[in-house]
């Protein structure tokens, strides 16, 4: 292990863990959105926001409730969606099915 | 007339006791049905929001291929299912194979993806395993068939080219509000890096499959950060990431040994806009390595790639247009390519289309050529 490997690893565990620090102080606020149900309104606005993105915007009667939930949760880690934003799309997904 | 009456009265009798058996039977009736409906409301609602999920997506492609100086051949381009298990809201687990034909009819599998995410909070998820590299937005996001406007990937944005396309290792992922609707999204990953393919005291690409084996030793970590404008749909991206990574050598006896790790640094830009049916993608990404007098190839290198592309839906009608043009730029001059594209599609659906383009390549330096192709496709994401 050398002196530039220690450097860089250092340097991308340091953003790691600014990252992680950031986030976690977020927990808080985390948490509390954590509690939040899912909204149909502000799900309407995030869909039509967010779901163009990269493709054209799908059907919500393309799919069952319980595939939203995936769906869009793979559309959390893809779109980098907040938690938030993935409960209010699944929330008007489903109701709109 | 005594008669009379008591018979009258024994026949209402007899009525009102047969209603009232008669009203006895329907309630029993009625709260049976009822009984039944709640059951199936209930089993619906459990459709709504189960704690385990397993759900099946994915899309797959089948096309035409004619270049120039070749017999034009019918293709299948991919069959890429996508497996979803998720607990709850806490962990999923996604994993994308790919199935391939090549020329000699056999088939090939592989795993494009396979990871564990965790989702620590509404901001932030931690995943690990084989992730597509974070870098820059077509590996990563615009790759799919159904996804992609044009039936091929940009020039040097393919497999092995100047973009990274996997990486194993672990990634902090997510995004936050950064006022009104606007959003900040972010990834910042370590991993084992890529490694060098060498053939004759030269490198002859960058492989970034997402190796399960750090041969140097010395990892590779950055990122990307991207803001998104929603009230313009304007996309932003910046990338990086540094790091070490080796040439790999197979000998004879099919050992496989690795040089000494050197310096490896990728970066990119990265933009997609839209206006209803219009919209403008970008990217631009380099990869670069240092040099080492030791190495079985000693020099420096640098790939880089950018492209542009431009669609447009006719709406309402099913027809879209899409121009594109890219350039590819490697220490081989035979390698290199600028490419024009041009195509037509038609949307039966927002994730079934059929494509038609027609690509001219060409090679800049002397003395290369490149052929032009024809390309038909037709995609499906489900």
């Amino acid at each position: 292990m050398n002196t530039q490997w220690l450097k860089i690893s250092g340097s991308v565990l340091s953003a790691l863990l600014i990252t992680a620090g950031l986030l976690a102080t977020g927990t808080g606020v985390a948490a509390e959105a954590d509690s939040k149900k899912g909204d149909f309104t502000r799900g309407v606005q995030a869909w039509a926001d967010n779901c163009t993105r990269c493709h054209d915007v799908r059907d919500p009667k393309e799919l069952r409730d319980d595939q939203w939930i995936t769906t869009v949760y793979h559309m959390r880690i893809r779109a980098g969606l907040t938690g938030q934003q993935t409960r209010d799309i699944i929330t008007f997904m489903q109701g709109s099915n | 007339m005594k008669f009379k009456l008591t018979a009258i009265a024994t026949a209402v009798g007899i009525l009102t006791m047969g209603s009232a058996l008669a009203a006895e039977v329907d309630l029993e009736k009625l709260q049976a049905d009822v009984d039944k409906l709640n059951a199936k409301a209930v089993e619906w609602e459990e459709w709504k929001a189960p704690k385990t999920l397993v759900h099946l997506a994915g899309y797959a492609d089948v096309g035409y291929t004619d270049k120039q100086g070749e017999p034009g051949s019918f293709k299948v381009g991919t069959f890429s299912p996508i497996f979803h298990y998720q607990f709850s809201d806490i962990v999923m687990m996604e994993a994308e194979l790919e199935f391939t034909i090549d020329e000699t009819g056999k088939s090939e599998a592989g795993i494009d993806y396979f990871t564990v995410d965790y989702f620590i909070s509404d901001y932030v998820a931690l995943i690990g395993g084989k992730f597509l590299s974070p870098i820059g937005q077509f590996r990563q996001n615009l790759h799919p068939s159904w996804i992609n406007r044009m039936a091929s990937a940009p020039v040097g944005f393919g497999h092995d080219q100047a973009a990274p396309n996997a990486e194993i290792g672990l990634m902090f992922r997510g995004g936050f509000p950064v006022g009104g609707r606007n959003t900040m999204s972010y990834a910042a990953y370590i991993g084992n890096g890529p490694t060098f393919e060498a053939d004759g005291g030269e490198i002859e690409g960058i492989e970034t499959p997402g190796l399960n084996r750090d041969g140097d030793g010395g990892k590779v970590g950055g990122g990307r950060l991207g803001f998104y404008i929603p009230g313009i749909k304007l996309d932003l991206g910046a990338s990086y990431a540094t790091g070490k990574a080796s040439v790999r050598t197979i000998d004879n006896t099919g050992a496989i040994s690795y040089d000494k790790g050197r310096d490896y640094t990728v970066y990119g830009a990265d933009l997609t806009w839209r206006i209803s049916t219009f919209r403008l993608l970008g990217e631009y990404v380099s990869q670069e390595y240092g040099a080492q007098a030791s190495s079985a190839a000693p020099d420096s290198g640098k790939w880089t790639a950018w492209y542009a592309q431009a669609s447009y839906q006719f709406a309402p009608s099913k027809w879209e247009a899409v121009l594109r043009y890219g350039e590819y730029d490697t220490p081989h001059d035979g390698q290199d390519r600028n490419q024009s594209a041009v195509g037509v599609n038609y949307l039966f659906a927002s994730n079934v289309v059929a494509k038609l383009d027609y690509e001219f390549n060409e090679n800049p330096n002397p003395g290369f050529d490149a052929e032009n192709r024809v390309l038909v496709q037709f995609a499906y994401g489900f």
